[in-house]
């Protein structure tokens, strides 16, 4: 099954094929670059720490920090390190494991189709041992050694804790040092098996490559696979509660000045598609318009000196969950918390003009047009979207149809009864 | 893919990249500066200009002009490239074949003109409450350095090393010389900057390099004097001690940050065999050190060496545990003395050749990359091409590699650690 899908603004196209084991594959042509970019991602995050393997009655529940120690030990296959092919054929490859995808790339300037097998091969092969596991271990301790000295990463995370109650959003992607101690090889082939079937899995490729040969190859790969079918993975999360877990969370770290996120619980959750991409579409606009750099609340506290350059806000929204974040370094993180407050009340009275809507939703369609200049970025930006059932062209499409009523009123409702919490940390 | 490089006359240099492949038109204006005693005051300059120019008096006017304009990118900066500071205006717009608008990047350069020559002024200087906002933002920017603990270490190593060298001031400036910072003089600085210094303006992107030309020649409304020369970065330095410098503060990952002498600098025929030294050692996971350090020894998540190529320095960083500090040292010297003796695995050498013509291969992807390739070739007076440097590499030999780790000279040693008895820094030399 092949389809072609065409953005006449971009002027870009995007050819899906889905693959009889359920494997779907997109590839988008990029004339004249140097670089080939594939990404091949499973449905499968931090989040997914609880599940039912298919075929199993009692529900699994494995370690923090599984997800991410899964995608470190890919790299090692039994003949050696996947590095040492790649760097042979002078691609550079790397992976990330997020809250809920785990994505495997590369990125090369010849030798693209062979790179491409040795993609889908070593995400296809496990080979863990007791003691490859143990070594990682050591590594990935630093890893998040390294990320309790960042201060960005810590002001986010402890505000995730204070937004969420039993989500485990709230918990570090890799995990805590004591969880992965517990971490084996069996329960890293048990998530594997679970969640790396090519039914749970997407690849896109883009570049300057023939698209026939890309998906042909790829079927040829997988003609000598097993293909047996998977029934469906039960993800378990509990149930979150309405309220944040804190409305105020504070923390000391060696920092300069105080740092600050403030951020506001999506309560409007369950969505996937379209739905949930308007509301990404609506919300990116509505930041911009209330806290971006052209709104009247930035200009007043970057001139009071509450705000700087680091200051900035962001949605994210996820099938289940979903948050507003925004924040920066301040001297004075409760005063602009006020002031966020104060203004979204203000705005409640004094809508924006119809005028500010059209600026911004300018200076958006801009943003994803650049968008299309980076393949990483791209690709990165299409297994955001996947998963949640919205196609790459869709953002944009959706963009230039959404009007200002739409906005005014999804402002109303999204801070008509809101929830919020603030994470700051201070110098000590 | 050819850069058409267009002598503009009075220090002004245009240089226009044409090719299909973007979306979008980026322009750089970039001033040239030595890194001299006026160094904070050339790192502010750009963040005050941005406040506002004539027709676009304040953040909020120039932000909506930028958003009419489709969300135009617009930013300024100031990058250090040896001895030399780089003060930079940019922007970044979609090409008008993408629009239903026609004429944006026409807007850009008239924007672009207006930001650098037409600021903001206030009896003769520039807007008081513009420079004092700035100069807030610029001592907090100084201050959170240490945010980024990596960045942090790589930085102290660089000024421990340098002490006393040019090279050793940091591109944003010193904190004592923002809070005595004469308004006046910041007027007089800027008048030079605009009126002396050599200016490159880049531009790459789907457009006609004529064109280009035409409208930079249209916008511009400077007035020009005698363009200085600026001295070049001295890089050589063969007699050194090694020392070790200390630092502690609450931390829960040590940083370690060694900094090297390589006596070679870009425009130097051994510069070929030193980028693959340096990529055999740290630059990636076919590397000695990612090998070593990280996936033999499981001592750290990172494990890098990097290069500086007009001042001639080469880096080591590695995040570790306090208690592995000499264990980790000896490991990475022990890989230095190994390539030394040519111990270099045909897998470590074509690993590290492919590592870097894929990096500059993809390099030519990014129109902020390609852009900073030839600024380089700007400030060495060097016209080596991406493509030339590319084929200059994969000619290397091992022989070469070995040679040039003769020239190469651990200088200074610099450990980050956990506070044990306060914030003191330590210096030892050995």
């Amino acid at each position: 099954m092949r389809r072609e899908i065409k953005n006449e603004v971009l002027n870009e196209r995007l050819i899906h094929t889905k693959l009889k084991n359920g494997l779907n594959v997109y590839v988008l042509p990029k004339k004249g670059y140097q670089k080939q970019f594939a990404i091949y991602a499973t449905n499968y995050g931090s989040n997914d720490n609880q599940f039912v393997v298919p075929g199993e009655k009692e529900p699994t529940r494995m370690p923090e920090g599984i997800a991410h120690f899964l995608e470190h030990k890919l790299f090692e296959q039994e003949e050696g390190s996947v590095f040492d092919i790649f760097s042979k054929l002078g691609a550079s490859p790397n992976a990330f494991t997020s809250f809920n995808t785990t994505a495997y790339h590369f990125t090369s300037t010849g030798s693209f189709y062979e790179c491409l097998d040795v993609l889908l091969n070593f995400v296809g092969t496990p080979y863990f041992t007791d003691q490859t596991v143990e070594k990682e271990k050591g590594i990935i301790t630093q890893e998040i050694v390294m990320y309790q000295d960042d201060p960005s990463w810590r002001v986010f995370f402890n505000l995730l804790k204070g937004l969420y109650q039993n989500h485990p959003v709230k918990n570090d992607i890799a995990g805590t040092v004591e969880s992965i101690q517990k971490i084996t090889k069996d329960m890293l082939y048990k998530c594997y098996e679970t969640f790396y079937h090519p039914s749970n899995m997407v690849l896109f490729v883009t570049g300057d490559v023939d698209t026939d040969r890309v998906v042909q190859q790829v079927e040829r790969y997988f003609s000598d696979k097993d293909v047996s079918k998977q029934g469906e993975i039960k993800r378990i999360y509990p149930s979150e509660p309405y309220q944040v877990a804190a409305p105020v969370v504070k923390d000391k770290l060696p920092v300069p000045r105080p740092l600050f996120m403030l951020g506001f619980k999506d309560t409007q959750v369950g969505q996937e598609g379209q739905p949930l991409l308007d509301k990404m579409i609506l919300n990116d606009i509505m930041l911009e318009m209330l806290v971006g750099q052209s709104s009247d609340l930035y200009v007043k506290m970057y001139e009071e000196g509450l705000i700087d350059l680091t200051f900035s806000a962001e949605y994210t929204g996820e099938k289940d969950y979903g948050h507003i974040i925004m924040g920066g370094e301040s001297p004075n993180p409760e005063k602009v918390v006020d002031m966020v407050y104060k203004e979204i009340e203000r705005l409640k009275q004094e809508p924006w003009d119809v005028e500010c809507f059209s600026r911004v939703k300018k200076k958006k369609i801009g943003e994803y047009i650049r968008m299309f200049n980076s393949l990483e970025t791209i690709g990165v930006q299409f297994v955001s979207l996947i998963f949640k059932n919205i196609g790459l062209f869709d953002y944009i499409e959706r963009l230039m149809q959404i009007n200002y009523e739409q906005l005014k009123s999804h402002f109303n409702k999204f801070f008509e009864n809101y929830q919020s919490s603030v994470s700051i940390i201070l110098p000590n | 893919m050819r850069i058409e490089n267009m002598d503009m006359g009075k220090g002004i240099t245009l240089w226009v990249l044409p090719t299909k492949k973007f979306k979008t038109v980026t322009i750089s204006f970039c001033f040239h500066r030595d890194l001299n005693e006026d160094y904070t005051y050339n790192a502010l300059i750009p963040a005050v200009l941005k406040r506002g120019c004539e027709g676009f008096e304040t953040l909020k006017d120039i932000e909506r002009h930028l958003e009419s304009l489709y969300g135009a990118l617009f930013d300024v900066g100031v990058q250090k490239k040896g001895e030399r500071q780089v003060l930079r205006f940019s922007m970044e717009v979609v090409n008008d074949d993408y629009l239903a608008e026609q004429g944006i990047l026409a807007q850009a350069f008239y924007f672009l003109n207006r930001v650098i020559n037409r600021p903001v002024l206030e009896n003769g200087g520039f807007k008081k409450s513009y420079v004092a906002q700035e100069k807030e933002n610029l001592k907090n920017r100084i201050k959170s350095l240490v945010n980024d603990k990596i960045q942090y270490s790589l930085e102290r190593c660089a000024q421990e090393m340098c002490k006393g060298e040019k090279y050793s001031r940091y591109v944003f400036g010193n904190i004592n010389e923002l809070e005595n910072l004469d308004d006046a003089r910041l007027y007089s600085v800027y008048c030079d900057v605009t009126q002396s210094s050599p200016l490159d303006v880049f531009v790459v992107g789907d457009i006609d390099p004529a064109k280009v030309r035409l409208l930079l020649e249209r916008s511009l409304s400077m007035e020009r004097k005698q363009v200085r020369t600026i001295p070049k970065t001295t890089y050589k330095k063969l007699q050194v001690v090694p020392k070790t410098v200390t630092e502690e503060m609450d931390v829960n990952q040590g940083k370690l940050a060694m900094g090297f002498r390589t006596n070679i600098n870009a425009t130097d025929k051994e510069y070929f065999p030193l980028l693959v030294y340096s990529s055999i050692l740290g630059g990636g996971p076919h590397s000695k050190l990612f090998i070593n350090v990280r996936e033999k020894a499981s001592l750290a998540y990172y494990a890098f060496a990097r290069l500086e190529k007009f001042k001639g320095l080469m880096f080591i960083g590695a995040g570790i545990d306090f208690d592995k500090y000499e264990q980790t040292v000896n490991i990475i010297m022990e890989q230095l003395d190994a390539v030394a003796k040519g111990h270099i695995t045909q897998q470590e050498f074509e690993g590290a050749i492919n590592a870097l013509v894929t990096s500059l291969k993809g390099s030519m992807d990014q129109p902020s990359q390609l852009i900073d390739y030839y600024l380089g070739n700007s400030v060495m007076d060097s016209d080596i091409t991406v493509e030339e440097l590319i084929e200059r590499i994969k000619g290397v030999t091992v022989d070469q590699v070995v040679e040039v780790s003769d020239r190469i000279k651990l200088d200074t040693i610099y450990f980050l650690r956990n506070r044990k008895r306060g914030y003191v820094i330590h210096e030892k030399r050995n």
